[in-house]
């Protein structure tokens, strides 16, 4: 049972993987939001006085980039199922429920990732740029980015499979997603701003966040897991 | 006949209700099916045929009352059930963004299918798509989607084949290919299916049904239905003219 699993896992993983690949639907689409973002936050924080430290509000501003990007992407995930049934299709195949929330999870989890990786580059050279920056504790920025994807993407998939039947999915996904990103971005925000400050207060700090985040992540990814045999058969 | 009342049912729906809110889609229908029958199920636009064929393939669950397909129950078998039934939809339930093979392909993971590469080029061949297999469907005809779509529900080789307006928006070919599938594993199948067009449900049933309004209407084999008064009651029953 455990290999039947594994095996249509990695086929609707490979599936979606595939399907990014040729229409780069999600990719474009939360890149270029992710970018466009930046490129706000720089002109809107342009005229800030000198006193103005950008590594005060740097993490907020990368984790609200973060939970409003991968919303665009979520919807899409699941539109993609959508179109002409497949969803349907899928619910009909003899797969448990819970396998096709960890494989749209996952796939979730990658092109977050991806875009993250594509963002923090960009972020770093508008607003970090010139700053005295301990790079020690900037490595353990992955960390928090890794640990704070699983959050989003695993919740995320949840709500977008809820949501995806309704008129409004866009503001149905939105009104139920952003509430319960507030723990997240708490703990994510916390740590990553540590890492930036950095020095030995920042690294305590840091694991304080980062403890809260994976708290936040195992009891949520478990809730999800529990609660999509219910949602999708509802 | 004989046969028929000895063997098993393939469905058994006791009492079956679904409710939306406080609107019961379906409202306390029962009924039995042999197996190898073929079940035409008839009724206007919100009769209730849809929601009643999603309750039989585990799609969604009933609000109250049990149904079971070849004896298991389509809430706590619902898995293994899935095993054994193929859906037949208007929808293609295809991914268009994926070619023709990678379609099957996927499915096939899905259903755990051994050596799925053959079966998925048999397949091809059977509903005349083998030369266009590295296409993506976004590509294909309403037609072509609905000849792969009964290749998709085929894969597994299902016991009981659910067809939800299978004819709907084909050409006559299509219409063809899927008669001749239809034909071709009719006397080892179970069917039902969901039509607006009396006559093809007819010529094709063992048994007929009518719901409307969620409610068993009629509900009789083949032999015992006159064509004329089968209309009738559906006109009068329905409100609406014979398709």
């Amino acid at each position: 049972m455990a290999s039947t699993s594994m095996r249509q896992f990695r086929a609707m993983l490979r599936k979606d993987i595939v399907m990014e690949l040729r229409t780069k639907e999600m990719l474009m689409s939360m890149g270029l939001y992710s970018l466009l973002t930046m490129v706000v936050y720089f002109v809107a924080l342009s005229q800030a006085g000198s006193s103005f430290d950008p590594r005060d509000i740097a993490a907020g501003l990368l984790w609200l980039a973060f939970i409003f990007t991968s919303m665009l992407g979520l919807n899409r995930s699941l539109v993609h199922e959508k179109d002409q049934g497949c969803l349907e299709a899928l619910l009909l195949s003899p797969v448990d429920r819970p396998v096709i929330f960890f494989a749209k999870f996952i796939g979730n989890l990658i092109f977050l990732l991806i875009v993250e990786a594509l963002t923090i580059p960009v972020f770093a050279f508008l607003f970090l740029q010139g700053n005295a920056l301990d790079s020690g504790a900037l490595a353990l920025i992955p960390l928090v980015l890794v640990a704070g994807s699983v959050g989003i993407a695993g919740v995320g998939t949840l709500l977008a499979t809820m949501s995806v039947n309704t008129t409004g999915k866009d503001f149905v996904l939105a009104m139920l997603f952003i509430p319960l990103m507030y723990p997240l971005l708490l703990g994510a925000v916390t740590a990553t701003s540590a890492a930036i400050i950095g020095g030995p207060e920042g690294v305590a700090a840091f694991w304080t966040g980062m403890a809260w985040v994976v708290g936040y992540d195992v009891i949520m990814i478990l809730a999800s897991y529990g609660l999509y045999e219910f949602i999708v058969g509802a | 006949m004989a046969d028929e009342q000895h063997s098993a049912p393939a469905l058994e729906v006791r009492d079956l209700t679904r409710a939306f809110g406080v609107r019961k889609a379906l409202d306390g229908v029962s009924f039995d099916v042999p197996e190898r029958a073929f079940l035409s199920i008839f009724g206007p636009n919100g009769a209730g045929k849809t929601t009643l064929v999603k309750v039989l393939t585990t799609l969604l669950n009933p609000t109250s009352g049990t149904a079971k397909v070849l004896g298991l129950d389509v809430v706590d078998d619902a898995v293994e059930m899935r095993k054994r039934i193929g859906l037949i939809s208007h929808n293609p339930l295809l991914y268009p963004d994926l070619t023709a093979e990678e379609n099957l392909l996927f499915f096939a993971e899905m259903y755990g299918i051994e050596m799925p590469e053959a079966r998925v080029a048999e397949l091809l061949e059977a509903v005349e798509l083998d030369h266009r297999r590295l296409d993506l469907t976004r590509t294909f005809s309403r037609g072509m989607l609905q000849r792969l779509s009964i290749a998709r529900a085929l894969l597994h080789r299902p016991e009981v084949i659910f067809l939800d307006e299978p004819y709907s928006g084909l050409d006559p070919h299509a219409m063809d290919i899927l008669d001749g599938l239809i034909a071709a594993v009719r006397a080892d199948h179970t069917f039902v299916m969901i039509s607006h067009d009396l006559d093809k449900g007819l010529e094709l049933c063992s048994h007929a049904l009518i719901l409307a309004r969620g409610r068993l209407v009629l509900f009789e084999p083949r032999e015992a239905i006159d064509d004329s008064a089968f209309r009738r009651t559906y006109r009068e029953t329905v409100g609406m003219g014979v398709a």
